[in-house]
């Protein structure tokens, strides 16, 4: 009887298969499986070995974002250290949308099921669900400001939509220009880990609101917010908006003020949601300072006599040793406050209807009248043509071709140099101008860089500035020079046209007995005086033409800075200069242009001046010594108040 | 054998449903939860406060008579300052009532003065807070400010049924609007990162640019009023120094908070007796 162990193991046997030696179809099998086990690591090794780094910077660029943040433009401040523009803060409350998301989420199944919950069919598609749900959860966290500050503000749906669309990585603006009070009612209760916090940013402030308009200028916004040598240049990368000059000094040191950019590198999530802490950050930096060579007291002194009579103009003072410009003045102007941080369409319009945005100093080409007077002497004196004692008939009256007018009519009778110069004698200029010829003053007037911008730090100086001689006439006229041309050239008529900036330069080196003075907008503490090529009149030659213009001021067409009738007098200020009234063929009729150019101390002449206002009614007499001069004075006044007390005029900072 | 192996893997498989039945309650259990546990302790809290202080009423017996003789003397002289400064408070509230009647302004909101001894302090790096003895018993709403003689202590944060949390100013999760003594613009303050035992220390931001304050020549730094929560000049810290920030239009700083905040057995919460 056979055991039970052998029983088992002979039953087994026909259970248990077994293979004695390989089966070759298994083996090839095997390197079958084999080879593609190595081909799947190999390629394994090829993605995860070989290609590591594409797929590193693939991912890099998936979940990385950069932001630009602008930095703070530099301050503009005057010749005495006053803040003509700085920046002020800017508060507004940012909701920061990447910590939204689980709200938004739980705000989007509410919605959801109220819809289902009401028996509405009408659900919205997933897009809307989301957009609402946004709205409602932006409007929950502005509500909280809203309780806070007392108002009543709304989401605009349409905005966010496009910030979440375009933006999403950047805040998104729920208040702005909230008052300091408001930033700290905020401050203080608006929770800690709120999506919604206050921040500062930057805006410019004009602490003298529309003084200097012109020359100062404005910003506007920019996305062109850069940093160099910020690494991920292949990453998205968000701007934050920024600001570039737009017009004067704002513009032309635009490089200088401008901020330098701060950058962050963010984590992200698939959504574009921010994570954690900046990866690498670069903080941003303020611009640097510009000190012009402005004095904001002598600005404001004359754009306040400008404004009085509302007519347009220009003014401009010049220190005569350096040619820094003290006084750059234009009328109308606007007001910078109102340009920023942006520029309203409705103030924008405004200030186009008003002609506010030309910069008359140094872009308004004018007819210089009779304060063109001084070349013609200046030429008639260096050419022998006139002498101090040379003398004419004045009849009243000057016929050359056609009958040419003396000034107001009036018949002078036999008139000296000086006195024609004092009377502004029209008679006395249109002879010995007409003795002189055209090309000997205009070549006076080219000495003095009267055919050519002056080149002061600003971009929008004109060059339509006109010296005419007959060879200009006929390129651009087509027509042979007449006589008349002559005597209309030798009182600052026909076609001559400067700009008052480049009277200023003028009035500037005639008391400096220079024929050039190269104006300057920024302010250097030890600029050298400016020394160019002398005119070259003889002492007795300049004596006779300064005390000429001495007594334009003291008897003549500018008496009114001395006579203490209609202004206050000046003590201890001699001042000479010379008048103009230019008279201009408008559509409207004929307008008269007011002039004064002048400069003082006579002894020791410092500062330099040119004005020039435009009429704004046809027939009117806008004659320089009523409507000119008086802006001058208040410059003069305020000079000669300021020069023995310059202590008191820096600003004073407070403090503690 | 697998029935074995369970028993020992039980512990592990107890947690395990625990931690997921604790994920799956409802927020509003969770919140009664921990409300109970604190309702449950507060009495262990202020017993042991109050075994404190008996502690301290027994080591104050042993001082001697004359030492006691001379701190009553000393109580008097400060008693008799205190009478000057209350006197000198009438008569500035009259003073502004009168103006407040001329002006015909509202009057401001009044607060009731509430006494609390300090239960608890807690100033690890993650809370800078007190437990106080009085809680919704005495009328404390969230957010009532707290003070103690050096000034500002915090802001009532979670209030219970007999006691009440304070987050201190030397939180990084409290912020108040500050100004510098004899100024009016607003300073942004908040408590900062503070190691235990490190003196309490909080940062200002916004200070502006004419402002100097070194270790030298510190500034004091009180509250503003203008958030509408603490009354304005209630003394915060001294900076001892300010630095001009990034956007050229602040500076930033570091505040020196009183370091009797970490010894403080007694504060007085300000209960906002309402607008008029």
């Amino acid at each position: 009887m056979p055991s039970s162990e052998t029983n088992l193991a002979d039953r087994s046997g026909h259970l248990i298969e077994t293979h004695k030696g390989y089966d070759p179809r298994i083996v090839s099998f095997y390197f079958l499986l084999a080879a593609l086990f190595v081909t799947l690591i190999a390629g394994l090794a090829y993605q995860q070995l070989a290609k590591v780094d594409e797929y590193a910077d693939a991912e890099r660029k998936q979940t990385q974002r950069r932001i630009f943040f602008p930095g703070p433009r530099g301050n503009i401040e005057d010749r005495h250290g006053n803040l003509l523009v700085g920046n002020r803060a800017r508060f507004s409350v940012r909701l920061l949308l990447d910590q939204l998301k689980p709200e938004v989420r739980r705000e989007q199944i509410r919605i959801r099921n109220n819809f289902r919950a009401t028996g509405d069919k009408d659900v919205p598609t997933r897009d809307q669900l989301m957009q609402l749900a946004r709205v409602s959860v932006v409007q929950r966290h502005l509500d909280l400001a809203n309780a806070i500050l007392g108002r009543t503000e709304q989401v605009d749906g349409k905005r966010l939509r496009r910030h979440f669309e375009r933006e999403l990585l950047l805040p998104y603006t729920l208040l702005e220009d909230l008052t300091p009070a408001d930033y700290a009612k905020l401050w203080e209760r608006l929770p800690v880990n709120s999506p919604a916090q206050v921040y500062t940013f930057s805006t410019r402030e004009y602490p003298y609101g529309s003084a200097a308009s012109h020359t100062l200028g404005y910003v506007g916004a920019t996305d062109d917010v850069e940093l160099e040598d910020f690494p991920g240049e292949d990453l998205k990368t968000f701007k934050m908006t920024g600001t570039m000059g737009r017009e004067g000094v704002e513009k032309k040191f635009d490089s200088i003020l401008q901020g330098e950019t701060g950058a962050a590198i963010y984590r992200v999530d698939p959504a574009g949601n921010r994570i954690n802490k900046p990866i690498q950050q670069v903080f941003p930096k303020q611009g640097k300072n510009i000190r012009l060579s402005l004095d904001i007291e002598l600005q404001m002194a004359a754009e306040a006599k400008m404004a009085q009579n509302g007519m347009a103009g220009a003014a401009v003072a010049i220190d005569i040793a350096t040619g820094e410009v003290l006084v750059l003045a234009s009328k109308p102007d606007y007001d910078l406050s109102k340009f920023s941080p942006r520029i309203s369409s409705a103030t924008w319009q405004d200030a186009v209807e008003r002609g506010a945005l030309f910069p008359r100093a140094l872009a308004g080409a004018y007819q210089p009248g009779s304060s063109f007077k001084i070349l013609t002497t200046i030429a008639g004196l260096r050419s022998g043509v006139l002498t101090p004692d040379s003398t004419a008939n004045c009849p009243g009256f000057f016929v050359m071709g056609r009958r040419f007018s003396c000034h107001d009519g009036h018949a002078h009778g036999d008139i000296g140099l000086s006195r024609a110069i004092e009377k502004s004698c029209n008679v006395f200029f249109y002879k010995f101008g007409y003795d002189m010829g055209p090309d000997i003053i205009a070549a006076e007037a080219r000495r003095f860089h009267f055919d050519r911008p002056t080149g002061i730090e600003l971009l929008d100086e004109t060059r339509r500035m006109v010296i005419p001689d007959p060879e200009w006439k006929r390129k651009r006229h087509h027509q042979g020079w007449a006589g008349g041309d002559t005597v209309q050239m030798a009182i600052g008529q026909g076609f001559v046209l400067v700009t008052p900036l480049q009277m200023a330069c003028f009035a500037a080196s005639v008391a400096r007995d220079e024929v050039w003075t190269q104006p300057t907008l920024l302010h250097q503490a030890d600029r050298p005086r400016q020394q160019t090529e002398r005119i070259g009149l003889r002492p007795e030659q300049r004596a006779a033409l300064i005390n000429a213009m001495e007594q334009v001021t003291l008897t003549g067409t500018a008496r009114i800075l001395t006579e203490g009738k209609l202004l206050p007098k000046i003590p201890g200020l001699r001042m000479a200069g010379k008048t103009g009234t230019a008279q201009n063929q408008s559509a409207k009729g004929i307008i008269n242009f007011a002039w004064f150019i002048g400069f003082a101390p006579v002894e020791n002449p410092q500062i330099a001046i040119a004005i020039a206002i435009e009429g704004d009614t046809p027939g009117e007499e806008t004659g320089g010594g009523l409507y000119a001069a008086p802006v001058a004075h208040a410059i003069f006044k305020t000079w000669a108040e300021n020069k023995n007390q310059p202590a008191q005029r820096t600003l004073q900072f407070k403090t503690e | 054998m697998p029935f074995k192996r369970f028993d020992q893997a039980r512990p592990f498989a107890t947690l395990t449903v625990i931690v997921i039945a604790w994920a799956l309650v409802p927020t509003a259990v969770k919140t009664f939860s921990r409300a109970s546990f604190f309702e449950l302790t507060a009495p262990i809290t202020v017993a042991a406060s109050k075994v404190r202080d008996l502690q301290e009423y027994w080591s104050l017996r042993l001082h001697t008579t004359n030492e006691l003789i001379q701190a009553g003397q000393d109580a008097a002289h400060i008693a008799s300052k205190f009478e000057f400064a209350v006197s000198q408070n009438q008569e500035l509230h009259a003073e502004i009532a009168r103006l407040e009647n001329l002006l015909r302004l509202p009057s401001f909101s009044d607060y009731r003065y509430e006494h609390a001894r300090v239960a608890r302090r807690d100033f690890s790096g993650w809370w800078q807070r007190l437990v106080i003895r009085k809680g919704a018993n005495f009328g404390i709403p969230v957010g009532a400010p707290v003070i103690f003689t050096g000034g500002v202590v915090g802001r009532v944060a979670e209030v219970r049924a007999t006691t009440a949390i304070v987050e201190l100013i030397s939180s990084p999760g409290l912020r108040l609007a500050g100004v510098i003594e004899g100024d009016d613009r607003p300073i942004s303050f908040q408590g900062g990162v503070n190691a235990t035992f490190a003196p309490p220390a909080g940062i200002v931001e916004g200070v502006p640019l004419d402002i100097i304050a070194t270790p030298a020549l510190p500034k004091r730094l009180v509250t503003s009023g203008f958030g509408g929560v603490f009354p304005p000049g209630l003394m915060l810290g001294t900076v001892t120094r300010a630095a001009i920030g990034s956007d050229g239009l602040f500076q930033f700083g570091d505040v020196q908070l009183d370091e009797r905040l970490g010894s403080l057995t007694e504060v007085t919460v300000l209960v906002p007796l309402g607008a008029p």
